[in-house]
């Protein structure tokens, strides 16, 4: 039975919504790490995360734009709790409890009780996440409850072209927000010279953890963590689930699925090609963070043309 | 102190579960022992977990408030009512009768108009009808049908006798929460159901796929959309609750549209779907902006003409709403012995027609002592309940009689049955309630076991819409007990 357009977008997006939540406390935490992890006297901050999401005239109009409006406390509470931001976690949350109150003839039943039991706590445990003792509770509350969640739809929904389309949502975000997460440090990086040269190697230890991959690393690369080799992980590792070649070849195996799907099918064939051709862990040399950042703005830019050419094979067609 | 059902009274009403002696009514021994034997920590733990069961399944209503819609969870008493096996089969032949009855007036209104042409109901009734639609004219819809879904509201009367209070045959919403209450009920008393013969109530989205499938056109495997007008709809709920029980689609009027070929199709990722059957929960004037109204965004234009050429079944049918009039609902005992030679088997509520001349100045000169109805709202609007009235508000009224009698029906103030319903706490009270069974027709007719019972929470009213303070129980349709306690004394 085909899948009702209307549908199809809603399912997609719960799948978006669902993992931008989690990721977005991924990367309150990635920064959280990595400031504790560096020397007081490097000013780093947290207004790199503003616009990382890209979020920068919203924030200022919310916080002002003085140096001291980019404060933890201001920058955690924009993208958790804030649910005048519709990046915060508590706004995605909202989004996916209302794209699954949307489909949730679609979903197995129980789902929406999920979601919504997901978004309850949300709006309860967030609040908290601007105090650095109790940031990890609430944010780890979400993580394991997305995380559940996605167990429970992958065991429980039948795996037809609505789960493909939850999956597209899910893959896309989860490309996306990896090199988000990726971002983080560069931009770190980028922002402070080369004072920070000496803690590298432990920050990208931070930025693998945040992306649950620092075991994962440890097991399989089996050697010390340097910006080359996290690089390499983190963008092109099959093996490693949120990596972006492994979440973009999810992409393709979604697309596979579905009818219709020969232009966005094709621009995920290129994005697979661009990281397949770019040696990425020399973007991780010394003097090469402009470039890394440049390299993921064209991550970021391939998946927002694939999100567009889903959007017309499916939901927008005429 | 746990309940004492001795101490309980319904006083002047006839009560469900409770005799005026303080016994229990047949079939309701066991469950009133039950409910005696808890503590008072217990009876309120057992109402946080039915409310938990709520929050958590999402079972919820929208109210409108000015311009915003609230989302409420769904009002729920954990007291079930309990109607015997034996009554209920009557009651069930009872309204199956009405609904044929029903079915065959609104075919004869838009066909020959036998009715009329006996003198058995002035034309006017039907031309100045609301929901009488012209367009409907020598349609003919599959076996006749016109009304698919009705949910009929009963109410119990002080001498313990269920009258018919009126006909929903538009739209009528609440079948979803009888089903989710027996949901609650089982997650909250799961010992009563291993104790009790209690018939479930499942089968319904089962028996409606079925009913909606017997009006498709003919075609191999039909297609089958629910029609909301969105998640802002106060039903919406309802409308997801179906769909996906049916494993039907939950489309929107933006999701569908009309051919070149005058057939309905819906938009999916591979590309129009043709759609066969069409349960639509949007009033008829939404329907389609082409035959109604044209400033309507919820409709899908070129659906009428889709469906008066047979290329897609409605549910229920346009032009069927003719018959949910309040003023027509006083002729359907005529009905029945005309159209089926029967004599109804259920009784309406006494009604006055204000259109009757006479009639009207009773009513004018009785405000005080009546229910005053509008024929064609729903949800409790716009009602005069005259013993609880002002001054103003009987003057308002009866303006608006006068100046549109054929609008307004009257009904005696009736004494609503009552069943024990837990209140602040840990009291047992008794609240009045109806019942609104659902009753299918395709090429079958079907009724659900039991149906939705209402109740007014606030003590005294007889007010039983969610919207406006009313919530629901459970209800129970009961084999007679064999056990020791039935018919004896509630302990």
């Amino acid at each position: 039975m085909s899948v009702l357009s209307r549908v199809a977008e809603r399912t997609y997006w719960l799948g978006r919504y669902l993992e931008r939540g989690d990721a977005t406390g991924r990367l309150v935490t990635v920064n959280a790490n990595l400031l504790m992890d560096l020397p007081v006297r490097v000013p780093l901050g947290w207004h790199p995360l503003i616009v990382i999401t890209g979020s920068e005239a919203l924030f200022e109009q919310l916080y002002g734009a003085g140096g001291d409006a980019a404060s933890e406390r201001n920058v955690c509470r924009f993208l958790t709790a804030d649910a005048r931001n519709p990046g915060a976690i508590v706004s995605s949350l909202a989004g996916a409890r209302d794209n699954a109150r949307n489909i949730r003839e679609r979903v197995p039943s129980v789902t929406f009780e999920y979601i919504n039991e997901l978004h309850l706590f949300a709006r309860s445990a967030l609040p908290a996440a601007t105090s650095r003792t109790r940031r990890g509770d609430a944010l780890n509350g979400i993580s394991r409850r997305v995380q559940q969640l996605e167990g429970f739809l992958s065991q429980n929904m039948l795996h037809d072209a609505h789960w493909e389309l939850l999956r597209l949502g899910n893959h896309i975000e989860r490309a996306d927000m990896t090199t988000r997460i990726i971002d983080v440090r560069s931009a770190n990086l980028f922002a402070s010279h080369h004072d920070l040269a000496p803690f590298a190697d432990i920050q990208w230890r931070s930025v693998l953890r945040s992306a649950y991959a620092m075991q994962s690393y440890n097991a399989s690369v089996r050697g010390p963590v340097t910006a080359p080799r996290a690089l390499e992980f983190l963008f092109k590792d099959e093996r490693l689930p949120r990596s972006y070649l492994r979440c973009l070849r999810s992409v393709r195996r979604s697309l596979s699925a579905l009818p219709r799907r020969r232009q966005p099918a094709r621009l995920c064939n290129a994005a697979i090609e661009m990281i397949e051709t770019t040696d990425v862990g020399r973007l991780g040399e010394p003097g090469k963070a402009a470039a890394l950042h440049d390299f993921i703005d064209k991550c970021q830019l391939r998946l927002g043309q694939m999100h567009d050419a889903i959007v017309s094979a499916y939901f927008d067609y005429s | 102190m746990p309940v004492n059902w001795r101490q309980y009274r319904a006083e002047g009403c006839y009560d469900e579960l409770v005799t005026a002696t303080g016994r229990a009514r047949p079939g309701a021994g066991r469950l009133l022992a039950t409910l005696a034997r808890l503590s008072n920590d217990e009876l309120r733990e057992r109402r946080t977990a039915a409310e938990i069961a709520i929050r958590t399944m999402g079972i919820t209503f929208t109210v409108y408030d000015g311009a915003a819609n609230i989302d409420r969870e769904w009002p729920f008493d954990i007291v079930p009512r309990l109607i015997r096996r034996e009554e209920w089969d009557e009651i069930a032949r009872g309204l199956k009768q009405r609904v044929r009855a029903l079915n065959a007036f609104i075919n004869d209104t838009y066909h020959s108009r036998r009715f009329l042409g006996e003198g058995l109901m002035p034309e006017d009734y039907i031309l100045k009808s609301r929901e009488y639609q012209r367009r409907c004219v020598g349609i003919d819809p599959p076996h006749g049908v016109w009304a698919h879904v009705c949910g009929s509201d009963l109410v119990r009367d002080a001498d313990g006798t269920f009258y018919v209070l009126e006909d929903n045959l538009r739209v009528p919403s609440g079948v979803s929460y009888m089903l989710e209450n027996r949901a609650v009920m089982k997650r909250v008393f799961p010992e009563l159901f291993e104790d009790y013969g209690i018939h479930p109530v499942d089968d319904y989205p089962a028996l409606l796929a079925a009913t909606l499938r017997s009006l498709a056109p003919e075609v191999e495997q039909p297609r089958i959309a629910v029609l909301t007008p969105g998640i802002h709809n106060s039903a919406y709920f309802e409308h997801a609750y179906l769909a996906r029980e049916m494993a039907a689609d939950l489309v929107e009027g933006q999701d569908l549209t009309v051919g070149a070929d005058e057939r309905v199709y819906m938009k999916t990722i591979d590309g129009p779907a043709r759609v066969d059957v069409i349960y639509r929960r949007i009033d008829d004037t939404f329907l389609d902006p082409k035959a109604f109204r044209p400033d309507s965004l919820l409709g899908v234009p070129g659906l009428i003409r889709a469906w008066q050429k047979g290329n897609v079944a409605l549910a229920n049918a346009p032009g069927c709403g003719v018959a949910d009039d309040k003023a027509i609902y006083t002729f359907v005992p005529d009905m029945i012995r005309y159209y089926l030679g029967e004599e109804p088997i259920l009784p309406n509520v006494p009604t006055y027609r204000c259109a009757e001349k006479e009639s009207r100045d009773h009513v004018l000169d009785n405000l005080a002592d009546l229910v005053v109805k509008p024929a064609n709202e729903s949800g409790g609007y716009g009602i005069l309940i005259g013993p609880h009235s002002t001054r103003k508000e009987r003057d308002e009224c009866a303006r608006a009689v006068r100046a549109n009698p054929r609008n307004f029906v009257a009904q005696p103030m009736l004494k609503l049955s009552t069943a024990p319903t837990l209140v602040g706490g840990n009291a047992m009270e008794p609240r009045h309630l109806d019942l609104r069974p659902f009753v299918l027709s395709g090429e079958r007719i079907e009724v659900t076991t039991g149906g939705l019972t209402r109740v007014a929470l606030r003590k005294g009213s007889t007010v039983v819409n969610s919207s406006q303070g009313g919530g629901s129980k459970d209800t129970w349709v009961v084999e007679r007990e064999g056990g020791a306690l039935d018919g004896q004394d509630a302990p």
